[in-house]
């Protein structure tokens, strides 16, 4: 379902969101701090601010399902992958350097679109303690690059 | 609802593009970004419908809508809790959401591909704000109200339509600090706008006429809103493409080309503001800058706001020179002609004058000027009414409506633009002076 390119383009400075729906269909979402392949690459782990999702994992944990979209802000490349065996883990510590790096990335990738960067480090705060990762095998691929063709499946 | 929506709109200028979340029937969400939110007020927004997509087969299945939005200035989130209830295709709101999306395009380059088919409005539920770090709110660079009450203070005190013209614009720069500013006047029974004053080009412009519908003032002024842009875009430029437009349609002839329009060559936000009065249009205000987002919601408010007091008064004044006017003057002894004479030509199929061959102007002002240099000639008149330019069956004004005075305030500025040695002079209410220093050759082709 992930191709590499498309495998190696959600580990970049991309803007990472989530969302899953309530029983009577209300969505809920968040912003991701980054992301890691788990399962040599069958499956997607995302980095969430539990206290920014309470919703979000509420609804993961009733529904399993989940929709995550990858954006590159300076191109405007963008991927939406679908899952529906979402599992909320624990976060490890020894993930903390990727948050990092994906935050690092991402202060690159906007700075030069005129992002303040004291905005964006403050949209992307976190605490260790805070953190959970949610994990999935996607389902469906969408590219969503703005255009007559964004929703086109992939794969 | 505890948060107010009309206090978090600097999330709605997509500097960080929101989200919006849908679910379909099977319980699938669904997640994309939002190219714009329009604010309506603050129990609607409207979202721009630009391809059937996902979100939008969602949305008409009748799913429930979330949207998250980030502040670029404090980095605040917020998830607003929507419900649909029409799509809009047409009128000011598609309108002012069409214009917008233009300078998104442009800016993104997607200019061939943006489009926008329909205004989605939704009725705000809820508004949550995700808890997080934020920063302080920045200072504005203006006190809009304190600017407002300033110039509206200003505007009263005026006396005539042209002290009122000059104080609004000088109010524009010196309370709003906005430096490129066009006041434009309706010209109702030709369908155009013509500058009336200008702060912040090199050419004043004045003269220099848009057709209503065209461009973002011409936009403007047909669906009588406001229209902000953000980001540079052909699409919605009010020179040469507009003109070149105009002359394929045909009706090159009877818009005022020879003047040219002034304007910032590559301007990155832009923003018209109707000028109305009693349901009435009476011009429009435009003011532009080079740099992107630089207008938002607050600078628009406070326009539109600004402009309704000036309309106000414009009407007033309009009113005031028409229905009264002061005892006739003493007039100065004429002073005797000297020099060369003035070679004053003028065509009668466009009222067009030429001084010297120079080009002046045309139209309705042409054939007020042809009107008193002709009485100047004949009678050495200098002496003359409002009241008797309105009923003067050589000058043909389109209606009762028409603001004589504000033609007469653009006739008087291109004289003296031009220094052509030809004075108009208010004295006193619905009265004016004409004042010449050379002798005039009058010829009528």
């Amino acid at each position: 379902m992930l191709d590499s390119d498309n495998a190696a383009f959600i580990q970049t400075g991309v803007s990472i969101s989530l969302a899953s729906c309530a029983p009577d269909g209300l969505p809920s979402m968040s912003r991701g701090l980054g992301c890691k392949l788990v399962d040599e690459g069958r499956q997607v782990g995302v980095f969430l601010r539990r206290s920014q999702s309470l919703a979000l994992l509420d609804n993961i944990r009733s529904s399993g399902r989940i929709a995550n979209v990858f954006s590159l802000p300076s191109s405007n490349r963008t991927l939406q992958l679908k899952g529906s065996d979402v599992r909320i883990v624990p976060f490890l510590p020894e993930d903390l350097p990727v948050i990092e790096r994906h935050i690092a990335d991402f202060v690159l990738e906007v700075v030069p679109l005129g992002m303040s960067e004291a905005v964006v480090r403050a949209i992307l705060a976190y605490t260790p303690d805070d953190l959970v990762t949610v994990t999935y095998s996607p389902c469906a691929a969408f590219s969503q690059t703005p255009g007559p063709k964004a929703g086109t499946p992939l794969g | 609802m505890s948060l107010r929506l009309d206090t978090l709109r600097e999330c709605l200028e997509g500097v960080i593009p929101g989200h919006i979340a849908t679910c379909d029937a099977e319980g699938m969400p669904n997640l994309a970004y939002l190219s714009q939110v329009q604010f309506i007020d603050n129990e609607h927004v409207a979202l721009s419908y630009q391809f059937f997509n996902r979100t939008r087969q969602n949305v008409l299945a009748g799913s429930p809508v979330r949207l998250l939005l980030t502040s670029h200035l404090t980095g605040a989130q917020y998830r607003l809790t929507l419900k649909y209830l029409r799509t809009e295709t047409g009128g000011p709101l598609f309108e002012q959401m069409k214009a917008k999306l233009a300078g998104i395009a442009s800016h993104e380059g997607m200019s061939e591909v943006f489009r926008l088919r329909g205004s989605d409005v939704y009725r705000l539920l809820d508004i949550e704000q995700v808890p997080g770090a934020t920063l302080a709110l920045p200072p504005p660079t203006v006190n809009f109200l304190t600017a407002l009450r300033r110039a509206t203070g200003r505007l009263t005190a005026c006396g005539s339509l042209a002290r009122l013209l000059e104080t609004a614009l000088d109010c524009l720069g010196g309370e709003f600090s906005i430096d490129h500013v066009m006041l434009l006047m309706h010209d109702e029974g030709r369908g155009r706008l013509y500058t009336l004053a200008s702060r912040g080009y090199p050419e004043s412009g004045i003269g220099s006429e848009i057709p209503v519908g065209a461009g973002i003032i011409g936009i403007c002024a047909r669906e009588r809103i406001p229209i902000r842009i953000g980001f540079m875009t052909s699409e919605y430029a009010y020179g040469r493409s507009i003109r070149r437009s105009v002359e394929a349609d045909g009706q090159g002839d009877s818009l005022e080309t020879a003047i040219p329009l002034p304007g910032l060559p590559e301007a990155g936000s832009q923003m018209a503001i109707p000028i109305t009065a009693f349901d009435h249009l009476l011009g429009v205000l435009y003011v532009e800058n080079v740099a992107d987002l630089h207008f938002g919601y607050d600078d628009e408010d406070a326009l539109v706001a600004f402009a309704a007091q000036l309309g106000l008064a414009m009407h007033h004044h309009q009113q005031a020179e028409e229905q009264a006017e002061d005892a006739p003057p003493i007039e100065p002894p004429a002073a005797p002609l000297a020099g060369p004479p003035l070679l004053v030509r003028h065509f009668a199929a466009n009222d067009s004058v030429f001084l010297d061959d120079d080009y002046l102007i045309k139209g309705v002002a042409g054939a007020i000027l042809w009107t008193l240099l002709s009485d100047f000639v004949e009678r050495r008149r200098t002496n003359f009414t409002n009241k008797g330019l309105r009923v003067d069956p050589r000058i043909r004004l389109p209606g009762v409506s028409d603001n004589l005075e504000a033609r007469l305030v653009l006739l008087q500025r291109r004289l003296e633009e031009r220094a052509t040695g030809i004075h108009l002079a208010k004295a006193g209410r619905g009265r004016f002076l004409l004042a010449v220093d050379r002798p005039l050759q009058l010829i009528s082709s």
